[in-house]
């Protein structure tokens, strides 16, 4: 990916935010996820600019009143362009600023049969796009993620239009804000520095609308809101993950994720993390704690690149034993940055009671860039 | 092949010098027209190129005034409802010593919008295709490098730079290193052309360079199928306009249509004179041959054959002269599109353009133009030679009544044509199709009375020429009379020529004579001060505050006036509005059409009034008293005129509106030039050297003396009127050729004649002194006749077609020089017809003219 030598702004673009995700990138002149820190709020809900990547990632599953289910996606990428001790180009302007944004919003249905992925770019200056800690605000145009009022974080009004596909939810306090890795600090790649500051609300209930096929939708359901910022996170060897965050209708919430290394290998940095109905964390190790099996494979229509699908999610010491099934095989978003984001199902049981669950899967490093038409 | 074919071919390649006079007519015509076409085509195309390349594909823009647009809306306007796309662009202009001559358009964008807009960026143009081209760049390094640029990669390779190299441009009196990131290689052709004096930055670092802030030039939209929301309209921005992509092309384009429009009349002109010409060659080859054409229709050829016959001729003849007219048209084109576009940039907007553009239409049209025009002016002689009785056809005398029968009728018609041109003229209509044909048809209808004049005055000359040369004398001019069939049409074809010299040069004379009286009258200041421009008529940029400072605090200044210039693209034209400061001793600048000093200035001064040009005036059909609505960032706002004055800067027109006035409706402290009044008596070259030290290092300044500003406005006006002379030389070039044929043709046919006279004793000295004496008398006339013919259209030119072209009042200024070097053209020109003629006619025996009596 790092060689797509194509001049497609967009794909410029995604090529950053995959790149850095990647690790290949330029860290010089960047802030280091080296330790763990103390956070502070409302402060961390907005942007840190001296580090070069940066996301407010929400997902969730939502049903209508006669339980038609759908996934939805939102998400804001921040992504620096230089570093922050290097002035912006732009010299005195209002539109001089180092700091892009991308957009990316998936709508899966799959009642309707149909997956819906949007992208969008935008320089963060003029208003245009950008993002503020209090009161909390993440946009690109109108794609917004903003807090309700201007004093509390919670509840979140998220907002989404595109062609065909429109969101209007808001999101309420369900449980409290869980730190993901050491107090926070998430590594990925083995070397120090490869990693990223992670906070999560694994729980938020959701309400609203979703306009989908001409089509306005009252729905209810649950949201997860994950927030990560780093400016380099994978190792030199390391392609990508397989990225889980489950809601079980228990009330617990499991996430865990699995670190690929080229040769296919499951690398020891990947991590999890277990949330009980009350907010406690239990936090798993990999190689110990969880395991993830593939249990069959799905092919992207548009050049063949292979995606795993359908997983066996174990935690042994949980006695948790859950088979993911993707609401629908084809969630990949086929934009400049490529991966399959989806809403799953789950069942299985937690210690011998049968459980049932939703949630959504990540899959990043399967596929190349969309090949260009 | 019939016989008659044979007949006619044998005809032409006997008379190859006539042949190849109404070819060169025919070609000489043409080739005006073409190259004229050529011209204005190439720059139309290269602006329409530009300005499409530049706007991309949008459905929509959203335009301002004098302040552009406020950047702060930007996002207002991407959220609104069916708002597909948004791209917020800042436009300017910048010069640059590696690209000498070239004037730079700096293209400043937001990578992030521009997918949509501009493919050559390599956005996803979305229709599947890339057309980026070669290279491409990084989106980071185009934002965060400062400064950064990207050239196209033909541009880049003219400038002899390479990514890694900067550009130095010229900016605000400034030399600025841009670095070249990147160069673009578009796969298209029309966008490789539109982007060669194309700058693209991002829109950051163009705002810093060439913008203002919190400013942008324009929003360039995709709108969805249904079009303006009443949503966007609600956020768009005080002062703003929201158009359909164009407009403004169009509007601008539209600035250049009276230029253009009177060029093309001038070329038409050209091709009259070359159907004079064949009118004449084939009118005179019709004559030769009554004889044989009697002779043949005896023999049971009809009439239809014979028109078919002498039109075959003439389409031979416009073929070639027709091939050979588009050929030099092209080479011709060439030399004019430099003059041409040179114009534009000086007086209308910046444009550069690779070179010719030839396309076939504009081939074809001329080539059309040239055989219709031929088989046109040849209908009349092959009418006649159809009409030819086998029994008259040998007696000339039969020709000649008819035609002395002929020209009461012809001056009849002549002065019924001239007068329906006059009140064409006299409509009135800003239409310029409707004035040019006006003009023809009283430059037609006054032609048409030269074969009536000419037997006026021949018949006047008469007692004058044989008191002085005798019966040779008396012989010449009655010769005149009697050959009307041939002299009157060469007679007329002169007097045309010369009065279209004549009349354009009153026309330049009066226009140069105005400007120069209104130069005196407006240039009041003793010092002018502005940064360098690539367009003659306007100041690039503005001047840094610190240095007005310093140039107006010199001990030897004693008052300043300043101004701020900006063009004002309006949905229906484009203005020019000043913002200015002006001294009262600068009062006397203005010199008024309607109101007057006492009651404008106060009122310009202490309220919102403004003051318009007469040009502005005019097109617009405003009044003293009226309102002129202009956007503005508080909104669109009405100004009453407090006075319009007479300006001869910029035809589309200009307000003056008060610097008080100016700065309460616009957020723009900006200064373009400034005018400094110095005590009296001082050395003003001396003081210019001072102000000239005052300039800080590293910044260019122009600062002129009134006199070196207007003699560098009368260079503009000269180098404007180049395309002028060189069409009114051309015009003359092919009238000449026409005079010189007929004049030959008419001579060499009375070899006969002149062999019985030499039979009869006259000498070669006497040879030459009829036939010169005869040309001379026809040139004699043609002169004279051509003086009120001048005037008359020098009157038209002035009055209408430049009143309704460009809205200015010229005062009409004849000079004696004018009309002494229309006698002298007219003379010289038929003189020199005669001298081939005479030479010969003086060298061939008697015995070898008489051979066939």
């Amino acid at each position: 990916m790092a060689g797509c030598d194509s001049p497609d702004v967009r794909s410029d673009v995604g090529r950053l935010s995959l790149a850095e995700t990647l690790g290949d990138v330029e860290t010089a002149g960047y802030a280091r996820a080296l330790a763990p820190r103390p956070f502070s709020f409302p402060e961390d809900h907005g942007p840190h600019p001296a580090f070069k990547t940066e996301w407010w990632y929400v997902t969730g599953n939502v049903t209508t009143a006669d339980g038609r289910p759908f996934g939805f996606q939102f998400t804001v990428f921040r992504s620096a362009l230089s570093p922050p001790d290097r002035a912006a180009g732009g010299g005195a302007s209002a539109w001089s600023t180092n700091q892009a944004f991308m957009g990316h919003f998936g709508l899966s249905d799959p009642d309707g049969g149909t997956f819906h992925a949007f992208e969008r770019f935008a320089r963060g200056a003029v208003g245009i796009a950008g993002a503020h800690a209090a009161p909390f605000r993440v946009w690109i145009d109108d794609w917004a993620l903003e807090s309700e009022s201007e004093d509390a974080f919670l509840p979140l009004r998220l907002s989404a239009r595109a062609d065909g596909a429109a969101l209007d939810l808001r999101l309420v306090d369900g449980k409290p804000r869980v730190l993901q890795g050491r107090d926070g600090l998430s590594q990925k790649g083995p070397e120090p520095g490869n990693a990223s500051y992670y906070y999560a609300y694994t729980r938020l209930p959701v309400e609203g609308t979703i306009r989908v096929g001409g089509e306005s939708l009252a729905v209810a359901g649950s949201g997860w809101l994950d927030r990560e910022w780093s400016t380099s996170s994978l190792g030199p060897g390391q392609v990508g993950w397989d990225w889980f965050a489950l809601q079980l209708d228990d009330g617990w919430d499991l996430m865990v994720y699995q670190l690929r290394n080229a040769d296919g290998s499951a690398d020891p940095t990947s991590d999890g993390v277990l949330v009980s109905p009350e907010g406690e964390r239990v936090p798993l190790r990999w190689g110990r704690d969880f395991e993830i099996a593939a249990l069959d494979q799905w092919r992207s229509a548009v050049d063949g690149a292979s995606y795993p699908s359908r997983w066996k999610v174990t935690v042994p010491s949980r006695d948790l034993d859950l088979t993911v099934v993707p609401v629908l095989e084809d969630q990949e978003l086929n934009l400049a940055f490529r991966y399959w984001e989806g809403a799953v199902r789950v069942e299985g049981s937690s210690r011998g009671e049968p459980v049932r669950g939703r949630g959504y899967v990540e899959l990043t490093g399967y596929a190349g860039p969309r090949p260009s038409r | 092949m019939t016989l008659l074919r044979r007949a006619s071919l044998r005809h032409l390649l006997r008379h190859p010098g006539q042949l190849a006079l109404s070819i060169l007519g025919v070609a000489l015509g043409v080739a005006v027209v073409v190259a004229i076409d050529l011209a204005i085509q190439s720059s139309r195309e290269g602006f329409t190129v530009s300005a499409e390349t530049v706007a991309g594909r949008a459905t929509h823009q959203i335009v301002g005034g004098a302040d552009g647009v406020a950047e702060r809306s930007v996002a207002a306007v991407r959220r609104a409802a069916n708002v597909e796309a948004a791209a917020p662009v800042v436009e300017g202009l910048a010069s640059s010593p590696d690209l000498p001559g070239m004037a730079l358009r700096v293209l400043g964008v937001d990578p992030f919008s521009e997918g949509p807009f501009r493919p050559y960026l390599g956005g996803d143009d979305g229709q599947g295709e890339d057309s980026s081209g070669e290279g491409g760049f990084s989106v980071a390094d185009f934002i965060t490098t400062p400064r950064a640029a990207v050239l196209s990669a033909a541009t880049a390779e003219r400038a002899g730079l390479r990514p890694g190299d900067s550009l130095v441009v010229m900016v605000g009196g400034r030399l600025v290193p841009l670095p070249v990131i990147a160069t673009v290689d578009p796969t298209d052709e029309l966008t490789r052309a539109g982007l060669r004096d194309v700058v693209l930055m991002d829109i950051a670092s163009a705002q810093g360079l060439v913008g203002r802030p919190g400013q942008i030039s324009r929003i360039d939209l995709r709108l969805a199928g249904s079009g303006p929301s009443a949503e966007l309209s609600a956020v768009l921005p005080p002062g703003t306009r929201l158009e359909p992509a164009g407009t403004r092309t169009d509007t601008l384009a539209g600035m250049i249509g009276a230029f253009d429009l009177n060029l093309t009349a001038l070329s038409f002109l050209a091709m009259i004179f070359g159907m004079f010409l064949i009118y004449n060659a084939q009118t005179f080859s019709v004559v030769q041959r009554r004889e044989l054409l009697g002779g043949l229709r005896a023999l049971g050829v009809t009439r239809g054959e014979v028109l078919r016959t002498v039109l075959g001729e003439s389409v031979v003849i416009g073929t070639l002269g027709a091939a050979l007219g588009v050929a030099a048209g092209v080479v011709l084109g060439r030399g004019l599109v430099g003059l041409v576009t040179r114009t534009i940039n000086d007086l209308y907007f910046v444009l550069t353009i690779d070179g010719l553009s030839v396309p076939p239409a504009v081939l074809a049209k001329g080539a059309v133009l040239g055989l219709a025009t031929t088989v046109l002016a040849a209908l009349p002689p092959a009418l006649e030679a159809a009409s030819v009785q086998p029994r008259m056809a040998r007696i000339r005398s039969i020709k000649e009544g008819q035609t002395r029968r002929m020209v009461p009728r012809a001056a009849a018609a002549g002065a019924a044509l001239a007068l329906v041109g006059t009140a064409l003229l006299l409509i009135p209509t800003r239409n310029l199709i409707v004035s040019f044909a006006g003009l023809f048809l009283v430059l037609l209808g006054m032609a048409l009375t030269t074969p009536l004049a000419t037997v006026v005055l021949a018949r006047a000359a008469t007692p004058l020429l044989t008191r002085t040369s005798g019966i040779l004398g008396t012989m010449a001019a009655r010769d005149v009379v009697a050959a009307l069939s041939r002299t009157a049409p060469a007679i007329a074809a002169l007097v045309v020529a010369v009065s279209v010299t004549v009349g354009l040069g009153i026309m330049i004379q009066s226009f140069r004579g105005t400007l120069i009286d209104w130069l005196d009258g407006t240039l009041q200041a003793d010092v002018y001060v502005s940064l360098p421009s690539v367009q003659a008529a306007r100041a690039a940029g503005t001047l840094p505050t610190a240095l007005l400072d310093t140039l107006v605090g010199h001990p030897r200044v004693v008052g300043r006036s300043t101004y701020r210039g900006n063009e004002v693209v309006l949905i229906d034209g484009v203005v020019r509005l000043v913002a200015l400061d002006l001294d009262p001793r600068g009062e006397a600048a203005f010199d008024f059409l309607e109101g007057d000093a006492a009651s404008a200035f106060p009122a310009f001064r202490t309220s919102d009034a403004v003051l318009v040009s007469e040009p502005l005036a005019y097109r617009r059909g405003l009044e003293l008293g009226d309102s002129f609505s202009l956007p503005t960032s508080s909104g669109t706002v009405g100004f009453r005129i407090a006075g319009v004055f007479y300006d001869y800067a910029a035809d589309q027109g200009v307000v003056m509106m008060s610097r008080r006035t100016y700065d309460r409706y616009h957020d723009d402290g900006g200064v373009t030039s400034l005018g400094l009044f110095l005590e009296e008596g001082v050395d003003v070259e001396s003081v210019v050297r001072d102000l000239e030290a005052r300039v800080p290092d590293g910044l260019v300044v122009t600062v002129r003396t009134n006199q070196a500003l207007r003699r560098g406005s009368l260079e503009v006006f000269d180098r404007t009127f180049q395309v002028t002379a060189v069409l009114r030389l051309l015009a003359f070039v092919v009238a000449f050729v026409g005079v010189l044929s007929a004049l030959m043709a008419l001579e060499l046919e009375r070899s006969r004649e002149l062999g019985v006279l030499r039979a009869n004793g006259l000498t070669p000295g006497q040879v030459w002194q009829l036939v010169t004496t005869q040309t001379g008398l026809m040139g004699a006339i043609s002169g004279i006749l051509a003086v009120p013919m001048g005037w008359v259209l020098a009157l038209v030119m002035i009055h209408v077609v430049n009143k309704r072209s460009f809205g200015w009042t010229l005062h009409m200024e004849v000079g004696p020089d004018v009309v002494l070097q229309a006698l002298g053209l007219a003379l010289v020109g038929a003189i020199v017809a005669g001298v081939y003629p005479a030479w010969r006619m003086s060298r061939v025996s008697p015995a070898e003219a008489l051979r066939g009596e």
